[in-house]
């Protein structure tokens, strides 16, 4: 059910926001000082793991139980990342992740979209019922599915495919829930109007709706990525030859049962999460100015 | 509010096909007492011909070097038959949920190397079908045990095999003037203990003795005291040895002598204290021959293999992997022909020097194995071996295993977080290790 | 009931065919793909938690025996109660630092994009790599966090050993990963605020706080909403990194459901019924606490 929205969206671009704290202009008071000082703590606190990690990649694991520890590595020399990267063929690895994580994602925000759509604009049969469901099935962790999805997709022959990879996980609940949401927030006008003019429904969902949901279609896009990227346990089920690898899977293999030594352990985990990193720094402003500028309702 | 009843309504309606699709059996449902009788055995020959062109495939984990040596065997064996095998190395953590998944798909793998054989039995090729009845004599008995089915079946190949051992700093012994062991004539537990807690005190490192924290591990303590958790499909854990036996690494996590925190940090998850040992945090270390290969290349002082420490018995505690056929496997008869391959005398040779195992066939361990390097610290382990009593094997082979060794590392937790005190946690662990045979008795 | 006018307005003419089939084809794909790799493995693990199976493929009727084993078993309820603890902490945890930070990051004009983006690296990291980073930091005798405080002269802390304080450790870790994301949510809807509110109360003398709780949190209630549904599906569901970070330990202090269902399920001996069962119980709870939430939402919004 739509209601109206409780307040009109803000309009875009009103120059500097004036907000519940905003006094005078250009003054410095304590409260601006602290709000710092609390934003500069949290920053730390957010980003020091990372770099102690990224720190702890080059070092030797003579450097890594040194007592105290070492704050910077002795050398910069990347031999941990040489030993980690030579055990396989990066490559081919590299460029499945990339695959399924776009593939995935593309199919992600275009049936997710359509679906939330549906549910949050039009009033049919079912509706409510429907959107239970899906709310129903965000909390089904993958580990207590596995099994029967695997069987699923076995009899789909997509085992060992990337398609296996890219399609059973398309369908995000969470995508549709965050989508929904926004979408919510449209006035039904701009949807009447169009129709007025005599606009297709798919037309209308193409050219006025996914335009507006831009911001919504970030997160779900950064969110997406974020997991096929990460995805361990599915692409490790279904992914049964080198070709059809992708990174983390590639990265996990080779930890035996009992020596991985630590160092190269930290060397694979920068390895993992530096280019879902370095593609959001790149992307930093679409995403987050993105969602902002309008607000998730 | 009738739009609130027609929603009850249809929820309604909806839990009811679901429980009406739960009518229809997930799988297929076995009765009771419907297992299959064993069938005479009738031995298949296929002409090696026959394969030409034809592709398997292995799935595989890794600790490492013995990587290399697979693919190389691989590769020959591809060539003397014409066939193509595709290797899968998994991680190890995740190889047994990859199998059953595929298993369950109907898609199931020709080979898989395992280290035990609990979750797969029914689905395991009895290789006596292909490869003869008499095969498994070519093997030494205390690994075949762990191969062998209910039934007399032989459900794989034991490819490797292992035993626990501890290793000393040899650096900080001399620096305490402590002397090293007699691998002829090998040290008491008594004898061990205070051997470490000597050089703890004088060279002032930071824990006398480490083992992984493992059941597995600790199992080699319980066998050194003439028990252990299970023996086939029995609990025969004899509590008041065990008792005494867990006695020293009590004590010793309770001062500084052991990593308490190592042992409470890591919640159910095997936790190695390889890296303590490379620290050079400690003189003893319990594990076992698979680190010789890492600590050959990454220990900055001199080591070097220690025998094992005797109370009631000596010997270590065996361990080891194993080569099996899926019966619903695509090509079984090829994938026999795999196993044999991969044992035969040469290529285990190859294979267990590469990866720094200790051999399974009865004619390598006659004739000795030499390997590339650390060849005293392997003969210190191979001395052992023959040190091991049976109930080792018997134990490492029971289903029930894995699983109480995940009970015993529990209850020490929880002796250690002072929950319990050990004489309870011990016959909790009888209990428990009861129950877990009952539930997997065939 | 706040349906009824639009129900009625619609009553008067009925919409024209494309308009009644449109919702049906938008949802198709979605729900296609949802039925078939969701929903119908769904309901194939409600099945097989009436069997038990020790490998997935061959079956035992149970009927009602794996919930009765496992709510008999008190292993499980201490299980349970840990995740309760987890969750709810996790849950407040989380909205309260969105909150701050969120409104910290609205205020902020100088490097507002740099605090948006350093509070959401996280969230991109893996799980695994997020528990393997900090078990190391956290680690007693000689991790960052011990040793940083240790110059001020503070002993020790067993952060992963005491029982209490790993809880602790995997809430806020918990907290860390995710607060990023809800962060971001929230300072959209803190930006879809009116700013004239604040005007008018402003000149009307009312103090900050009171502006923050009259205008500020009422209005956000539909984004809190969102982090709320979100966190708690976060919180039931939490397991990869509590592995890697504490692997439920000290003595089962830190296991949650979700692991219980994953070592029944794929850690020798296999329950697979086991597991499908305790999987059932956790979906009914959380099903119900998110309609409860979803009500609830809805009633304060209609207000």
């Amino acid at each position: 059910m739509s209601t109206a929205p409780t307040v009109a969206p803000s309009s875009q671009d009103t120059g500097p926001k004036h907000t519940w704290t905003s006094t005078g202009k250009g003054k410095v008071t304590a409260t601006d000082a602290l709000r710092v000082v609390i934003l500069v703590t949290s920053a730390l606190v957010a980003l020091i793991p990372i770099v102690w990690l990224v720190l702890g990649s080059f070092k030797t694991p003579t450097e890594l139980s040194q007592r105290p520890p070492s704050l910077l590595p002795d050398s910069w020399g990347l031999t941990n990342y040489a030993d980690a990267l030579t055990r396989f063929d990066f490559g081919t690895y590299l460029m499945n992740s990339v695959i399924v994580t776009i593939a995935a994602t593309l199919l992600t925000l275009m049936i997710n979209s359509m679906a939330a759509y549906a549910l949050a604009k039009y009033n049919f049969r079912g509706r409510n019922a429907l959107f239970l469901l899906t709310l129903a099935t965000i909390m089904i962790p993958l580990q207590v599915i596995l099994i029967p999805v695997y069987q699923v997709v076995a009899s789909f022959g997509m085992v060992d495919t990337l398609w296996g990879l890219i399609i059973p996980a398309a369908a995000t609940p969470t995508g549709v829930f965050i989508l929904r949401q926004y979408m919510l927030s449209i006035p039904d006008e701009l949807i009447e109007a169009a129709r007025v003019d005599g606009a297709g429904e798919f037309k209308i969902f193409l050219r006025i709706v996914l335009p507006i949901c831009r911001p919504a279609l970030a997160v779900v896009a950064i969110l997406s990525i974020m997991w096929r990227w990460n995805d361990f346990l599915w692409p490790l089920v279904v992914a049964q030859s080198e070709s059809t690898y992708t990174l983390p899977v590639a990265l996990a293999r080779f930890t035996a049962q009992e020596t991985v030594p630590f160092n190269l352990i930290i060397a694979m985990s920068v390895v993992s999460i530096l280019p879902v990193i370095i593609l959001f720094l790149f992307f930093q402003k679409q995403i987050t100015t993105g969602i902002a500028n309008t607000g998730i309702k | 509010m009738a739009k609130k009843r027609r929603m009850t309504t249809r929820l309604l309606t909806a839990a009811g096909a679901t429980v009406l699709l739960a009518a229809c059996a997930p799988g297929q449902v076995v009765g009771e007492g419907s297992n299959a009788e064993g069938n005479p055995l009738e031995v298949q020959s296929v002409d090696p011909a026959e394969f030409a062109g034809e592709t398997m495939s292995y799935v595989y984990f890794t600790d490492g070097p013995d990587e290399q040596a697979t693919r190389d065997l691989i590769a020959e064996f591809e060539d003397e038959y014409d066939v193509t095998v595709e290797l899968e190395v998994l991680p190890y953590a995740d190889l047994v949920t990859s199998v059953q998944a595929r298993l369950s798909g109907g898609n199931a793998p020709d080979v898989v190397r395992l280290t035990g054989l609990t979750d797969f039995r029914a689905d395991l090729l009895d290789l006596r079908t292909y490869l003869g009845e008499d095969y498994a004599d070519e093997f030494l008995p205390g690994p075949v045990t762990g191969a062998t089915g209910d039934n007399g079946e032989l459900l794989a190949v034991p490819s490797d095999a292992t035993l626990n051992g501890p290793f000393i700093n040899v650096d900080m012994f001399k620096e305490a003037g402590v002397e090293l062991p007699d691998a002829a004539a090998p040290w008491t537990w008594e004898e061990m203990v205070d051997s470490a807690t000597e050089v703890q005190e004088t060279t002032g490192s930071e824990y006398a003795f480490a083992m992984d924290k493992s059941g597995h591990r600790v199992s080699t303590i319980l066998s050194q005291y003439g028990t252990a958790l299970v023996a086939g499909n029995e609990a025969v854990l004899d509590t008041a040895k065990a008792e005494q036996a867990l006695t020293p690494l009590i004590e010793m996590m309770g001062d500084t002598r052991m990593p308490r925190d190592f042992w409470l940090g890591s919640g159910t998850r095997y936790e190695g204290a390889n890296e303590i040992f490379l620290a050079q945090d400690t003189p003893i270390y319990l594990s076992g021959n698979w680190q010789v290969g890492q600590f050959a290349a990454n220990a900055e002082f001199d080591w070097a293999v220690a025998p094992n420490p005797c109370a009631e018995e000596c010997g270590g505690f065996p361990g080891g992997k194993y080569m099996a056929a899926l019966a619903e496997g695509p090509n079984p008869a090829l994938a026999a022909e795999f196993i044999r391959f991969m044992n035969t005398a040469e290529n285990q040779e190859t294979f267990i020097t590469a990866g720094g195992f200790l051999p399974t066939r009865a004619d390598l361990s006659e004739e000795g194995v030499e390997y590339p390097e650390r060849q005293e610290d392997m003969d210190v382990f191979l001395q052992d071996l023959e040190r091991t009593p049976e109930l080792g094997y018997e134990a490492n082979a029971a289903p029930a295993f894995a699983g109480a060794g995940t009970e015993l590392v529990e209850e020490i937790s929880k002796v250690l977080a002072d929950e319990k005190d050990l004489t309870t946690a011990m016959s909790d662990l009888k209990k428990n290790t009861e129950s877990l045979v009952e539930e997997l008795a065939p | 009931m706040i349906e009824a006018p639009i129900k009625q307005a619609q009553r008067r003419r009925k919409p024209p065919l494309s308009l009644r089939v449109a919702p049906y084809l938008f949802l198709l794909p979605n729900m296609a793909i949802f039925a078939l790799f969701t929903i119908w493995p769904a309901i194939n693990g409600f099945n097989i938690s009436l069997y038990s199976s020790s490998n997935g493929r061959t079956f035992r009727w149970e009927g009602t025996g794996n919930y009765q084993q496992i709510l008999g078993d008190g292993e499980f309820w201490g299980i349970v109660i840990n995740t309760v603890v987890y969750a709810v902490t996790f849950v407040l945890l989380s909205i309260v630092i969105g909150i701050m930070l969120a409104v910290l990051v609205d205020q902020q004009r100088r490097g507002r994009s740099f605090f948006r983006a350093a509070f959401f690296i996280p969230v991109l990291i893996s799980p695994v790599v997020v528990g393997l980073v900090w078990n190391w930091m956290l680690e007693r005798k000689n991790g960052l966090l011990n040793t940083f405080l240790g110059t001020f002269g503070v002993p020790e802390i067993p952060w992963l050993i005491d029982n209490t304080l790993a809880l602790i450790a995997v809430i806020v870790v918990g907290a860390w990963m995710q607060v990023g994301f809800y962060m971001l949510i929230l300072l959209a809807g803190l930006q879809s605020i009116d700013p004239t509110l604040y005007e008018a109360a402003g000149i009307d003398g009312a103090s900050r706080w009171s502006q923050f709780r009259n205008i500020t949190l009422p209005l956000l209630q539909p984004s809190v909403l969102v982090v709320v549904v979100l966190s708690t599906i976060h919180g039931f569901q939490a397991f990869d990194y509590i592995y890697t970070l504490t692997g439920g330990g000290p003595v089962g202090a830190t296991t949650l459901i979700v692991q219980y269902i994953y070592e029944n399920g794929f850690v020798s001996p296999i329950r697979y019924g086991d597991a499908a069962a305790g999987s059932v119980l956790l979906f009914c709870a959380i099903f119900a606490i998110t309609i409860g939430n979803y009500v609830i939402g809805r009633k304060r919004e209609a207000v």
